[in-house]
């Protein structure tokens, strides 16, 4: 069930598209038409990035330009594949999978005439845009021009109460809607300026909150680069820390995740020798991480953008890639600050992040560590040489308890809140049992018979149902019909909290696997609930 | 709801998904493989192991697999599939 709502997260290309149209209120489209018409000649070499589902892209081609769009979403580029493969243009227009970050590394200097994005680096961390400037600056032809769309907090006193009124509920609407959601810039043209451009605006909408930046480069690289390392980070328990901890306790799967700013960090006191230690931006990742090595040892940990997601889930659901690791490395500079080249990746990230890819685009060395970030100054120590308890996973009865937490909290809303709202009498109870339920399987959880959680759902629907007929012995006996809703109910619960904590346990597959027997078991015991009373004739 | 074709393409993705997940194996090809063991490292669970005469790894607990896809990824021969 989780796996459902965290699938229903995922945007498709199509609602992407409505909720851009929505957030810059059919803005978007006529300035996509005059860049097209205004900046786009004959023959030019043009770079797309954030190519998105092509529109631009299409456009840009029509005007006789050639066009590299790249983008780092599949999903996109399939649309955009379709759009564009079936026009006339489609010769004129390459697509790939591409990072906006590692442009630098895949085409040569000077090869554009034309660079242009739309709404791309609004989603770029501070460190990647300045890092994708840079990477402009050099693959631009003499005269060529860059040209930024972007949603930009307008800079007006009197515009920008206005606009924070009109965009929170339009930008609340929309996620829900399209799970679409958009970021501003602001001080925009300051940073074209640091990375050695002459910035201009070549048109304003919607009062100033969406512009188009021209920029030329300055042909000189400005004085004074910022340095590389992002800030110091330690284990420290405040307030903020136990609000996030309290909040992923239970409700870990719901967005907006707690992120950290992606670059590179001093734990400690390190030196160039010091160890580089990449991790991803979900908050409670790099503060477990810090937590295991602050005190310990010196090391950099460099902080690479996984979308607020931990390590194993980014990676196996795209979020998480060599790219972005790449990005990281490319974009903090850390070469300026140690005098190795070996990063040393979250074992558990293998299964999306190619460390191949990593090694033979950057030159660095790729070392996979532990698993648990707890065992990272005993393999330091140890000269990055791993025991075998540390390349497993397990799952210890202290993990069972926090992920059940996380189906607790997802469950809690889905079933509790319309309990709450509408049959307030049964709230203790099915709380109760909901509860009981769940801890309790996570502390049984080895021992109950089974390989995976439908099979363990068995013996624990007997069990929730001998502890329902103890409590109808044990005096508190209850008509016929409340009994049948009762064996009805705990039977499900049960069957859902086997099956979901499956899809969290490391030691099994995906609980996706079993998702179309879910179904049918959910469907069923829906029938039965609904049938059994009519054929008894209680309601 | 049933209108949204979000919704209803993702719950056909899910259930395709669902198939394809629970019948995924690994398939070896000890030919190829030219001992670098990558496989050992990345794998969470332990399916490898890296000693045997003469051979560089073995697959030897398949029944661990979770089919998450480290190895597959990480083998620079390409001597791992998961199908």
């Amino acid at each position: 069930m989780a796996t459902v709502f965290m699938k229903w997260l995922e945007q498709n290309p199509r609602d992407y598209d409505r909720g851009i149209r929505w957030l810059t209120l059919g803005q978007l489209d006529p300035l996509k038409e005059k860049i097209a018409r205004e900046y786009v000649r004959e023959g030019m070499r043009i770079l797309e990035i954030g190519c998105g589902t092509g529109t631009l892209t299409m456009l840009m081609a029509g005007q006789g330009g050639t066009v590299s769009g790249i983008d780092a979403s599949p999903t996109m580029l399939g649309e955009a594949q379709k759009k564009i493969g079936a026009s006339a243009v489609g010769d004129h227009v390459t697509l790939t999978q591409m990072d906006a970050t590692v442009i630098g590394g895949r085409f040569p200097p000077e090869s554009f005439d034309l660079i242009v994005s739309t709404l791309v680096f609004s989603e770029l961390p501070l460190e990647d845009q300045r890092c994708v400037l840079k990477a402009c600056a050099g693959l631009l032809a003499p005269g060529g021009r860059l040209l930024i769309a972007d949603e930009v907090i307008p800079s007006h006193p009197l515009i920008r109460p206005v606009y924070s009124l009109v965009r929170l509920p339009l930008v609340l609407l929309t996620w829900l809607m399209t799970r679409t959601t958009t970021h501003s810039l602001s001080d925009f043209d300051i940073l074209l300026a640091r990375a050695g451009f002459r910035p201009g605006i070549g048109a304003s909408f919607l009062g100033g909150s969406l512009i188009l930046y021209t920029a030329d480069p300055a042909g000189r690289t400005p004085p004074g680069t910022e340095p590389p390392v992002a800030g110091h980070l330690r284990h420290r328990i405040t307030l903020r820390a136990i609000l996030v901890d309290l909040w992923a306790l239970f409700f870990r799967i719901i967005p907006p995740y707690p992120k950290v700013r992606p670059g590179l960090y001093a734990v400690g006191n390190p030196t160039p020798d010091s160890p580089v230690l990449v991790t991803g931006n979900f908050d409670l990742t790099v503060r477990r991480l810090v937590q295991s090595i602050d005190g310990r040892l010196d090391a950099w940990v460099l902080v690479a953008d996984s979308s607020g997601i931990n390590v194993w889930c980014a990676a196996g659901g795209g979020y998480f890639t060599a790219d972005k690791v790449i990005a990281a490395v490319r974009s903090s500079d850390v070469e300026k600050v140690v005098n190795h080249h070996a990063l040393i990746l979250p074992q558990l990230c293998a299964n999306g992040v190619d460390g191949w890819r990593i090694r033979k685009e950057t030159g660095w060395g790729v070392h996979w560590g532990p698993v648990r970030a707890a065992d990272i100054p005993a393999y330091l120590a140890a000269n990055r040489k791993k025991t075998d308890a540390m390349r497993r996973v397990r799952f210890p009865l202290k993990d069972r308890l926090e992920m059940v937490s996380v189906t607790v909290g997802f469950y809690g809303l889905l079933i509790l809140v319309p309990v709450f709202l509408f049959w307030r009498s049964l709230l203790l109870p099915i709380a109760a049992s909901l509860l009981g339920l769940s801890y309790f399987y996570a502390v049984v959880h080895p021992w109950l018979a089974g390989r995976d959680g439908l099979q363990k759902s068995i013996p624990l629907i007997l069990i929730a149902l001998a502890g329902l007929a103890t409590y109808q012995m044990l005096g508190n006996a209850m008509p016929a019909p409340q009994i049948f809703h009762w064996a009805v109910g705990v039977t499900g619960l049960a069957f859902f909290t086997a099956a979901e904590l499956q899809g969290m346990s490391p030691l099994m597959r995906g609980e996706q696997a079993n998702w179309s027997r879910e179904a049918v078991v959910g469907l069923a015991l829906f029938g039965i609930y609904w049938l059994v009373p009519l054929a008894a004739g209680w309601r | 709801m049933g209108e949204n074709p979000s919704l209803q393409s993702t719950m056909m993705e899910h259930l395709k998904l669902a198939r394809v997940l629970g019948a995924l194996e690994i398939r070896f090809d000890p030919d190829k493989c030219k001992g670098v063991r990558q496989c050992y490292a990345v794998c969470p669970v332990g399916c490898w192991t890296p000693d045997g005469e003469g051979r560089k790894i073995i697959f030897q607990y398949p029944e661990r697999c979770i089919a998450c896809g480290a190895c597959v990824l990480q083998c620079p021969e390409h001597a791992i599939e998961l199908r």
